[in-house]
């Protein structure tokens, strides 16, 4: 993937009584007890915004949001800068949004349950990762390799997310949902840095 | 073979003069780094390209429980004095008078979402923010501004700031003239000139096409210009009401009349002059005493008027003075539909609420112009493109940040309001409430700002979420009143010129930190921010929104027949309100309720770390305490003996209020200190201010200098109204500084 700027996102299952705000003390929580191999700086709310980042983990070399920009909640992990080299990009993204997640999922105090059959991934790189066909072309069989490694042989479709002016964004769907357990352990376990 | 970098990417599609101003600034960045740039050199460098640090910038953030260090990966690398390389920052982007292009609007949204936290937020000075961004990408990011035709120079630092003017201007009902053809010309006339290279500190200007509506807020800016016309032998001429040295900050000076009506060929060299003179007197070594409304204050305006106009007369003459005067026109927008009325609906659910608080007529028959709001001045880059989209196929780019925090379409024909107003709310703003209770203004507080004490933000979001649901049951005087928020005393969410205005202030509470905000009223917004109101009293920030509503409900239950809510404060007096401030004041233990102890919106308990609740705090701190309550009632004293036209008293009050803090301090060194005004002073200053002790980390010393200056001028300060206003402001921080000083050396204690 030539595209060093990234964001991966799964979603969570509907909650009746979800508050967005109770993810400022759980981010919060990450920070003072490091829970997160990467170096993370600040919590940011913006959950007064409507479809917007809702609240977000900033770190230096990636962040984590939480909100609902693609008109549902989910956790989005997004990559700034730094990292693997680009064959390995997607699959580090991968392992550090699913970590999260299974973080987010074990705090009693949210009550989060992560659909994992779909993603979105936004390649935010517009110099390198420029959205039109080509760029595509090389997502969708970069995505489905690894998603139908990490999935263990599930089948893969992905669409081409259309929004004129966007970054690159491609839906990715598989045929089965394991738990995040499963899919850290296929990815290798929490991130060490 | 496609390119790799920006820079290639947009070779040529880059005004030259601007390329070459980026590509030095990526080579300063690149000295920098190999420390072959001093890093005072370098900071003061980015900061003319508007590249801010933010909060936690020096590597350190408090987690609630304790302070950890953050391992930046470039390590020791600094890009300023205690600014970390790696740290994330801030990018401010001048907007001049706010206008937009839906191409900029596009180009914005990529750099969110590219470089950003998907946020962008429009500032109080119609400039628009980038936060947390890296040092590294911040020439990309100037490039692509510069593709559709944004520069971010001397969008800080010590330069000519954004000119802002009023949103409405070209399509408003009550303007003498267009004003921004004459802004135009000044930003670009300015913008680089050798003559506001070296200043001492910012310089900020405004334009107003009318006197009486607050659209330009032309009161606090250093020079301010009002439209006006007049007839000269028959023909009309146009000129501007021209005002200097106003300004907000921690003491707020009103503007001064310089000229009541410069002829519009004299507004670029006459504020040449202006620059040069403030370039030439202005202060160098005290930030705090270096704006232009000190100079003017200093030397009187008459004596400034006349070294202007001495300065003027040495000018070169540049044909650039009046050149633009041969084209007025070169700014104007052009409709891209047709003016139409609006048919009788059925129309969109909400609409109505929409059209009666954010639309309203423009001068011209046919067509309106729509607030959009935006909760906090914040949008999505989603968002950003979608306006930009409803730009191009409904108005063309006639887009206007506003000193509110929204974004203004112009040239909307009255008929496609409904289709506008649907396609709004289709992606999350069709928000009502332009211009009312709800739409808070805030600065960025604890959130960004290093400056931040209590968060502003935080603050704005719970108002604007209680005041929402209740909005529809408010009395219409309620729904007008306008709130207005600063995470400190510098004012950048004009807290002066609100109705009820807020800015953060900490008070140590039975050894722990607890937030509050400065209640602060009288303020006036029309009139291009007439007046200026004065804090009352410091209330919890827990209880920030029932003194809203309690101050709300009694205006609403009391006021005479359209009586404003600044003159309702007037009548029932200062003290009034106090009393509500008092009840206010009640804080639970933290063993009872915590929520007290952190700040809206950030669950971590708001200490600077484990107070000392040891031996000696146990019993000096108290005392301290008492002496500082006691300071804070006199700048309270101080402010009914202004509203009863007391200004000696007024003043005499509020120098006696910072005598008193200095004691209170003082007294800790010395325990046999006497309360004469000279000792208090001498062992202040040798305790506190030679020792640096009352510095704070940004602010330094500039508070004791309050001080100084008071007790050296003790007694002429009282005899105007306007001195002894500015001398309870000055009081005020000094007795807050005392506070802080107090809260950092208990932090210090075992």
């Amino acid at each position: 993937m030539l595209s060093e700027r990234l964001q991966l996102k799964l979603f969570v299952e509907p909650a009746p009584h979800f508050e967005i705000e109770a993810l400022i003390p759980a981010f919060h929580g990450w920070i003072r007890e490091k829970r997160l191999a990467e170096l993370v700086i600040d919590v940011v709310d913006y959950s007064h915004v409507t479809n917007g980042p809702g609240v977000v983990l900033v770190g230096h070399a990636s962040d984590f949001y939480f909100g609902d920009l693609d008109g549902a909640y989910g956790l989005m992990y997004s990559r700034k800068r730094g990292g693997p080299g680009a064959d390995a990009r997607l699959e580090d993204a991968l392992r550090r949004l699913v970590n999260g997640a299974r973080l987010l999922e074990q705090d009693p105090s949210l009550k989060l349950k992560f659909r994992t059959n779909e993603a979105t991934l936004r390649l935010t790189d517009r110099l390198h990762a420029p959205n039109d066909d080509a760029t595509f072309a090389s997502t969708k069989t970069e995505a489905e390799a690894l998603f139908g490694r990490i999935y263990s042989g599930a089948s893969v479709q992905t669409e081409h997310l259309i929004e004129p002016q966007g970054p690159l964004g491609v839906r990715i769907k598989t045929s089965t949902a394991p738990t995040l357990d499963a899919l850290l352990e296929k990815l290798g376990g929490p991130p060490q840095d | 073979m496609s390119a790799t970098t920006w820079k290639e990417k947009l070779a040529g599609s880059v005004r030259e003069d601007w390329a070459r101003e980026i590509d030095v600034f990526e080579t300063q960045i690149d000295l920098r780094k190999k420390g072959k740039i001093e890093e005072r050199l370098f900071a003061e460098t980015r900061l003319r390209r508007g590249t801010y640090g933010q909060r936690y910038d020096n590597g350190q953030r408090n987690d609630g429980e304790k302070t950890q260090t953050l391992p930046f990966p470039s390590g020791e690398l600094t890009k300023g004095p205690v600014t970390m390389w790696d740290a994330p920052g801030m990018q401010r982007i001048k907007i001049p008078f706010g206008k937009l292009t839906a191409a900029q609007l596009d180009m914005l949204s990529e750099l969110a979402e590219e470089y950003s936290d998907q946020i962008l937020h429009i500032t109080t000075r119609q400039d628009i923010q980038l936060h947390f961004i890296h040092i590294e990408d911040t020439p990309d990011i100037m490039r692509r501004l510069a593709s559709v035709g944004i520069t971010t120079r001397e969008a800080c630092g010590n330069t000519v700031r954004n000119v802002t003017a009023c949103p409405y201007a070209g399509v408003c009902n009550t303007e003498s003239f267009d004003v921004i053809p004459y802004a135009n010309a000044i930003t670009f006339f300015l913008l680089g000139h050798p003559d506001t290279q070296d200043f001492g500190r910012k310089f900020k200007i405004a334009f107003s096409g009318c006197k009486d509506e607050p659209c330009g807020l032309t009161n606090f800016h250093d020079a301010g210009a009002i439209a006006r016309t007049r007839i000269v032998n028959g023909q009309v001429q146009r000129g501007f009401e021209y005002y200097v040295g106003g300004g907000l900050g921690a003491v707020p000076y009103p503007a001064t009349l310089f000229d009541e009506f410069l002829p519009e060929e004299e507004l670029l060299p006459i504020t040449q002059s202006v620059c040069r003179v403030f370039s030439r007197l202005g202060e160098r070594e005290n930030r705090a005493r270096a704006r232009l409304k000190f100079v003017v204050k200093k030397l009187g305006i008459e004596e400034f008027k006349r070294l202007v106009l001495e300065d003027r007369a040495t000018l070169r003459p540049d044909e650039r003075w009046s050149s633009f005067l041969n084209d007025l026109h070169v700014t104007d927008e052009k409709p891209l539909k047709p003016p139409m009325p609006i048919g009788p609906g059925p129309y969109p659910a909400g609409f109505e609420a929409w059209r009666a608080t954010n639309v309203r007529p423009q001068s011209q028959l046919g067509y309106v112009t729509a607030k959009v709001t935006f909760p906090l001045g914040d949008f999505t880059a989603k968002q950003g493109r979608a306006l930009a989209d409803l730009a191009r196929r409904y108005t063309g780019d006639a887009m206007r940040a506003t000193v509110e925090q929204n974004l203004l379409f112009r040239w909307l024909p009255e008929a496609d309001l409904p289709a506008f107003y649907a396609e709004l709310a289709s992606f999350g703003l069709g928000a009502d409430g332009a211009d009312t209770i709800t739409d808070i203004v805030s600065c960025p507080g604890t959130d960004t700002c290093k400056l931040g004490i209590s968060s502003s933000r935080g603050l704005a979001t719970e108002l604007r979420k209680q005041l929402s649901v209740i909005s529809e049951t408010l009395a219409p005087a309620a729904k007008d009143l306008l709130i207005k928020c600063s995470g400190c005393s510098n004012s950048c969410g004009q807290h002066h010129v609100a109705d009820m205005g807020f800015l953060g202030v900490s008070r140590n509470v039975n050894g722990r930190r607890v937030p509050h905000f400065q209640l602060v009223v009288g303020g006036q917004y029309r009139s291009n921010a007439a007046s200026y109101g004065l804090a009352i009293g410091a209330v919890p920030s827990k209880r920030v929104p029932e003194i809203v509503k309690r101050l709300t409900d009694r205006y609403i239950g009391e006021k005479l027949d359209g009586e404003t809510f600044q003159s309702f404060i007037g009548r029932i007096g200062k003290k009034e309100v106090r009393k509500l401030v008092d009840e206010m004041n009640v804080i639970p233990p933290y063993e009872q309720d915590p929520s007290f102890y952190s700040d809206w919106g950030d669950p971590r308990e708001y200490t600077i770390g484990d107070l000392g609740v040891g031996e000696c705090a146990g019993e000096v701190v108290p005392i301290v305490q008492v002496e500082l309550a006691g300071s804070e009632r006199e700048v309270f004293e101080a402010q009914v003996l202004l509203d009863e036209a007391n200004y000696p008293g007024a003043a005499e009050r509020a120098y006696s209020s910072m005598v008193q803090a200095a004691y209170a301090l003082a007294r800790e060194k010395n325990d046999q200190l006497s309360r004469d005004p000279e000792e208090v002073l001498r062992e202040f200053r040798k305790y506190y201010y030679d020792t640096k002790l009352f510095f704070d980390p940004f602010s330094g010393g500039k508070f004791a200098h309050y001080y100084f200056a008071a007790h050296e001028d003790r007694k002429a300060a009282g005899a105007s109204k306007e001195g002894a206003h500015q001398l309870i402001e000055e009081a005020q921080l000094f007795v807050e500084a005392a506070h802080q000083c107090y809260t950092r050396i208990g932090s210090a204690l075992p």
